[in-house]
Order: C-alpha cells, then structure tokens, then sequence
C-alpha cells in the first residue's frame, strides 16, 4: 500500500514537471492580433500586416506591423520574433487580402490553403478582398475618432437584421469551395473609408481561386437568401416607395431531365412599408417589388451562367440526381443549361 | 467497616471527587458513596435520609430507595462512574443503586448554532443522548419508530443510538448496521471514528454521514427511508447513508412552494459549480486557452492583468488560500475578534492587493464569487470537502486548460459515484424503500 502511494505521488510530480507547461504566457503576455492584411511586395513577396490592439487603460488604441518575406508564414514569424511579447494569433478575426493578390488564381489558392493548415490561424476568422494597400486599410483605423481597436471584426458582425447583405465567408469556407464540384461563393470587398473605418464595395465571386465577376450589395443579398440567411431588415426601394423586409423564406425545387435541370424557387418576402408617396396603393408596391427583385435575380444568375461560377449553389440541390462521377462536369455541362423559375412574393403585414 | 465497601474505597483512592457518607439506621451502619462531580450530594443525601425516616427496617428502605439490588462490584463501580449513587449497608449484606438528583451537566435545547433555519422550528440537537432522541419522538409519534442502543468502547463507554422506521429501511441494511456496530472494540473518539466502522475510504474525502443539527431535517431523513444514529455528548445527528443530493435539498427547503424550492436546489448545484470550477477556469483561461475569449472580453482581462508580476496559477493560489485562511481563522476566532479580522482580511485582499497590482480585479471578482458560492450547500463537512475539491482542479487546469478541468471535473463525479456506504451508492438520489441493501 505504501509502495503505491509513492508511485501514485511521485508519477503525479512527474506529470507537473514533464508537462512543460510552466512556460506557459499569461493573456497579458500576449499580443493578440485581430486583422490580418496579406499582400504581394514588389519584389514577388509577401507583405503581411497585422493590426494588434494595444491595452491601455486610455480606451483602445491599435499598432500596425508589417512585415516582408518570402512566405506568409515566414512573415508572420518574422511579427513574432520581432514582437515584444509571444505573438497569438488565435483571436484572428479577418484576414484582408490585397486585390494584386487575390486576382492571381494560384498564389490565392495557395495562400487558402495556407491559411488553412496553418495551426495559428482559427479557421473561423473571415476573409475580405481589398482593393487597397492592405497597410493603409489597417492604418486607416487609428485615424478614425471614436473607434476602437475591434471594428474592423465587428464591421462583419452586426448580427441579424442588420446589414444583411454583407457576405460572410471564412477561411474554411473558402477552401472548402476550392474543392467543391458544385458550389461556388461570394469574398467581400472592402475599401478605407473617409468617415468610416470601411466602404463596402460589393463582393469577389470566387471559382475554385479565381475571381470571375462582382456581385453588388443586393445582388449579394440574394445569394445570401439561397445560403439560407435571413434578409431581415433588408431596407428596399422601390421608385416610388421604401421597405423593410420583416421576413423571408425561400423554396426551391430541383428536377433533372437529360442535361437540362430546372430549379423552381419561391422567395416569399413579408414587408413593412416605411415611405411611401402618395396615391400609392400596397399592391402597387407589392408588385414593383417582386418585378425589381425577379430582375436583380436573373441579371446576377444569367452573369453567372456566362462565368460557370454558380454563386446560389444551384449544384447542390443535384447531388443526389446526378451520378457522383459526372459532378465534377457540373459547371460545364449542366449549369449553362440550368433553367430557373425564380417567382418573388411579396405581401405586406 | 465491610469489605465491599473498602474494596470500593480502594478502588476509587485517588479520585479527589469520590465521596463516602456514613449514615445509621436501626443500628446499622449505611454507606452513601458516589462522585461528588456527578451527583448534587446535600439533595441526595436530603432524600435518602427522608426515604429512611419513612422506612421501618434497613431491607425496606433499600426496596424503596431502589429496584436494583444486591449486585456484584463490577455493576457497582460501572454505576459509580456512570454518576449513580450507591448505597451498602454495613457488612457488605446489602446494596443498591439509586438515581440521585443528578448535577445540571447539560444544556438545554437551544438554537442551532451551525445551521441557520429560515422560517422552520429553530430547535436543535443538544450534547444528551435521551433529549436528542426525545426531540424525534416529539416530531414522530409512531409505533414503527424502533429505537436501538448500543454501549461501545473501551476506555470510556460511549452510549450509541440507531432510530429507523420499521418497514422503511430495508431489513439487511438494518441488520448490517446493527451488527456493525456491535463489532466496535475500540474507543469511538471523534465522528471520523465513528465513520471507519462503516468501512473506511481509502481517500475519506465523504463521510458516511449527513451530519444534522435539526430534528426536523433528522426526522426527515428517518421519514425518507434512512438511519438516523446518534452518539452521547455529540450534538448532532449522523443520518446513513449520506446521500450527495443531501447537502443540496435540505428539508427546511419543504416549507416553501415546490417551485421556489426547486429554484434554490439549482441555485446550490450551481453554486457548488461555480465554487469548484471557476477558480480552474479562470488560471485556463488565462493563461492557457486565452482564444476561447470572445475578442473584447479578451482585450478586457488582458488589459486589467496588465502589469501583475505572477503568473496566473499562482496568482489564483495566493487568493484562494488567503480566503481559505480567512475562513479558517473566523471560525476560530472568539467572536468579539472575528468581525475585526474579516474586515481587515477584507480590506488587504480586495483594497490593497489590487492597487498594490498584485492580482488582477478580475480574481479579486473571482474570489468572491468562491467565497460566496462555497457556503451554500448545508453541512458544514460537505462545503468543507467542496472546498478542497478546487485545489486539485486548479492545478490540473493550470496544465491542461479547459481539458483538464473538464477532464478534473469530471475526474471528481467519477471520484464521488465511487462512493458507497453499506453498497448504497453515494449519488443515489433517494433510498428506495425495496432497495437491496447489500
């Protein structure tokens, strides 16, 4: 018995000593940084930027550091070996990457990937084009009044009902569709902005690493619905009149015959009529609304037929229907010759 | 003078306190003996002398003064010691043991002391054996209320009670119980004495019993299949088995609307929650996992940790033992100097710690939230044992984060369902009236 307890003591001593975690850094030892900029250099590198917010009782202040290499990673351990304190980059929130970059299909694909594997990094910090310098969008934030070191994130993270057109994509997101034989997806755009930290400038349709054409902020807002987002508090205008969108559902049905699949989508919008001018009846309304969003559809979806990029995900309503081999032709074969009844309805409450 | 009552003198020669009186009586001498610690010896005296002037002859003052007589030496001595006076006529042909008045060498029924009944019968236990059993009578006038007394020990005898309801407890439990305390050979000194009767644990963190002060809660238990057992001069109730949702639903909580009690039951599963993990999850938290922070939260902390020389383990340690002190130091502590002392402890830990930037805010926030949290279960040995429970999770968590909490955490439930008594397991919620007690 005694014998035991020695063991039992001793392998417990043993397990506080071996598990090396003494040297572990207290939060107020880290730096934590929250936006990532990565961006070519001139001379075929890397220039990434990390914005960190410093603590200081003064209200929250943050410091832009660059850094240049040959890699992303090899820049971001160069932030770290330069860095006063251990560097954490698992509170990462947004990682901004520099349209000079973004618009080359295989170092974007690849920077995905990094991103990805790369352990630091949390695979739920979002991601965003720029068509800046990605150290001026980072540094515009100090000059703001009044803004702290964590709007860049929240800029993306109203939360329902408020701006909902903005897309979300995360890192993992983005690789997932760089792999995925039917389903494509919307990045973000953003540029500095003079009174706010950001202006949003629609989104980078993204097809396996390549950016094939930009969708605006309504447009977006339709992909978003086919995502399964809500549209609440979608505010419309319509000519003559102004709407919030107080709920929406949208069905689809998918068949398949031949080459030729035929989607069927319901979008059903329940509205709150905010202005509207006079000698207006709701119906009028009503119907100017569904007409100006059956428009909007068919322009982005005809758009993204011409580009083979199904931004609504149309090709996984056939995953099922189509053999598993043929999937992969889904863009090139099928989706040009995708037929879609898209019907809005709108009533009032 | 006869021989029985020298062998006693003997006997009892150095006992400062032993008392022999000589009285006559139709010629014939009577010896009145016993502790003058124990007995109220003028009002003894006073009532035999009474008893005797009553009485024609020596025989028949003995058969009024008593139904015990004439027995051997060892009754005789075990009497004197158990505070009975004994009287031997001369010559050793007679004797007897007579209740005497009795010195007043017991409280009365007073207020609980370490139990605080909100809106209940505010009576507790007292140091004597026969009150303490009395008080449950009173609440539960049945014929089904067995009440079972044992004599244990060796230096000193130590009266022992068991009381259960007769067709409520199953037989076995009943029978191995009584057994078990019929094998006592040693000295049963403290509770915890009591306890290794029952099988001693190897790691004796929970005691066999669910110590009470009040009758009701006793009364309860009895009430919900238990054994209620109760030591002389120990003012407190010992229930078996200890069950784990004891220290959660105390019977006082009966009282109020079933809503409101259920309410208080999740507040102290709560509280004990809070008090065992959150000193774990703060060092995890800081000092391990700090991504698991919402952003701002994280910003938060690690602002108001700014500047703090320790480590976050040892940080945490430094004010949970410092409250632990406290506490400690409190009950200690006469009372006219314990409020002095807390407010100071108060002062230095949550004033000058913080401005001094020794801990961060954040713990001081901590800590109260443990103090707080660790008082709300009833007994005193459970919050005791709770309190110790948060050492080894800390410690754990100070190494693997929020894994080894949890992984701690649930190290304890698995720890605790390995309890037993009697094969009654401990986190069995209620003892069923058809449970095999084996």
């Amino acid at each position: 018995m005694k014998k035991v307890n020695k063991t039992v003591i001793f392998s417990m001593l043993l397990l506080i000593v071996l598990s090396g975690c003494w040297d572990n850094k207290d939060i107020d030892k880290r730096v934590l940084p929250l936006v990532i900029g990565i961006a070519k250099g001139d001379n075929h590198d890397y220039e990434v930027t990390v914005q960190i917010p410093i603590t200081k009782s003064s209200g929250l202040m943050s410091r832009i550091v660059t850094s240049k290499a040959q890699t992303v990673s090899r820049a971001l351990g160069e932030i770290q070996t330069n860095s006063e304190n251990a560097v954490d980059y698992s509170q990462v929130r947004l990682v901004v990457i520099q349209r000079n970059l973004a618009s080359n299909p295989k170092e974007l694909k690849q920077l995905i990937k990094f991103l990805m594997t790369s352990k630091e990094i949390p695979l739920n910090a979002q991601l965003a084009f720029t068509n800046e310098s990605t150290v001026k969008l980072l540094s515009n934030i100090n000059n703001k009044l009044g803004v702290d070191a964590t709007s860049l994130f929240d800029y993306f993270n109203k939360g329902v009902g408020w701006a909902p057109g903005i897309s979300n994509t995360r890192i993992w997101e983005a690789y997932r569709s760089l792999y995925s034989y039917t389903d494509d997806l919307t990045i973000p755009v953003v540029d500095s902005g003079k009174d706010t930290v950001l202006i949003y400038k629609g989104a980078a349709a993204l097809k396996k690493g390549r950016l094939t054409q930009t969708v605006n902020l309504d447009e977006n807002q339709l992909i978003n619905l086919f995502k399964n987002h809500n549209a609440d508090g979608k505010i419309e205008n319509v000519d003559f009149a102004s709407v919030m969108v107080k709920r929406s559902t949208i069905r689809n049905q998918a068949l398949i015959e031949g080459n030729t699949p035929t989607v069927t989508t319901d979008l059903k919008l329940k509205i709150d009529i905010l202005e509207v001018h006079s000698g207006i009846t709701n119906d009028q309304i009503k119907h100017k609304l569904e007409k100006l969003i059956e428009k909007r559809f068919y322009h982005v979806f005809n758009q993204s037929k011409k580009n083979e990029t199904d931004l609504f995900g149309f090709g996984q309503y056939y995953r099922g229907q189509i053999p598993y081999a043929d999937l992969k032709n889904w863009r090139t074969t099928y989706y040009p010759n995708l037929k879609v009844n898209f019907h809005a309805q709108v009533s009032s409450e | 003078m006869g021989d029985l009552v020298s062998d006693i003198q003997n006997l009892f020669s150095v006992q400062g306190d032993f008392f022999i009186g000589k009285e006559v009586k139709d010629k014939t001498a009577i010896y009145i003996m016993g502790f003058s610690t124990l007995i109220d010896l003028p009002k003894s005296n006073l009532y035999v002398r009474q008893i005797a002037a009553a009485s024609s002859s020596v025989k028949e003052l003995f058969t009024n003064l008593s139904d015990k007589l004439d027995t051997d030496i060892n009754q005789l001595k075990k009497a004197i010691l158990d505070g009975k006076l004994v009287i031997i006529s001369e010559g050793g042909k007679h004797n007897a043991i007579v209740d005497p008045v009795s010195r007043n060498l017991t409280r009365s029924v007073t207020e609980p002391q370490s139990e605080s009944p909100l809106q209940g019968p505010i009576d507790a236990f007292v140091e004597d054996i026969d009150i303490n059993i009395g008080l449950i009578r009173k609440r539960l006038t049945s014929e089904r209320l067995c009440h079972c007394s044992y004599e244990v020990g060796d230096l000193g005898s130590r009266k022992v009670s068991m009381l259960y309801v007769k067709g409520s407890v199953p037989e076995d439990l009943i029978k191995k119980v009584d057994q078990q305390i019929k094998q006592i050979d040693a000295d049963i000194e403290t509770v915890d004495d009591f306890n290794r009767v029952f099988g001693r644990r190897r790691f004796n963190l929970v005691s066999h019993f669910f110590q009470t002060e009040l009758p009701n809660q006793a009364t309860h238990s009895l009430r919900t299949n238990r054994i209620v057992l109760f030591l002389d001069n120990y003012p407190y109730a010992l229930v078996f088995p200890h069950l784990l949702w004891d220290m959660f639903s105390p019977s006082i909580d009966r009282d109020f609307p079933s809503l409101v009690a259920y309410g208080l039951r999740a507040l102290r599963v709560f509280g004990v929650i809070v008090n065992v993990l959150l000193p774990a999850l703060y060092v995890a938290i800081i000092s391990i996992n700090p991504e698991v922070l919402k952003i701002d939260l994280a910003l938060f902390v690690s602002e108001s940790r700014q500047g703090i020389p320790f480590p976050a383990l040892l940080e945490t340690i430094i004010m949970v033992g410092l409250v632990d002190l406290i506490l400690e130091a409190i009950v200690r502590l006469p009372k006219s100097v314990g409020p002095t002392i807390t407010m100071v402890g108060g002062i230095i830990l949550g004033q000058a710690m913080v401005e001094a930037k020794l801990v961060s805010t954040l713990l001081v926030i901590v800590t109260t939230a443990i103090v707080i949290s660790g008082s709300v279960v009833s007994g005193i040995p459970n919050s005791l044992y709770i309190r110790l429970l948060r050492y080894p999770i800390l410690i754990i968590a100070a190494i693997y984060g929020i894994l080894g909490v949890f992984a701690g955490f649930l190290f304890i439930i698995v720890y605790l369902a390995s309890l037993t008594s009697n094969g009654i397991p401990y986190t069995a919620f209620r003892m069923n009236r058809k449970e095999d007690a084996k």
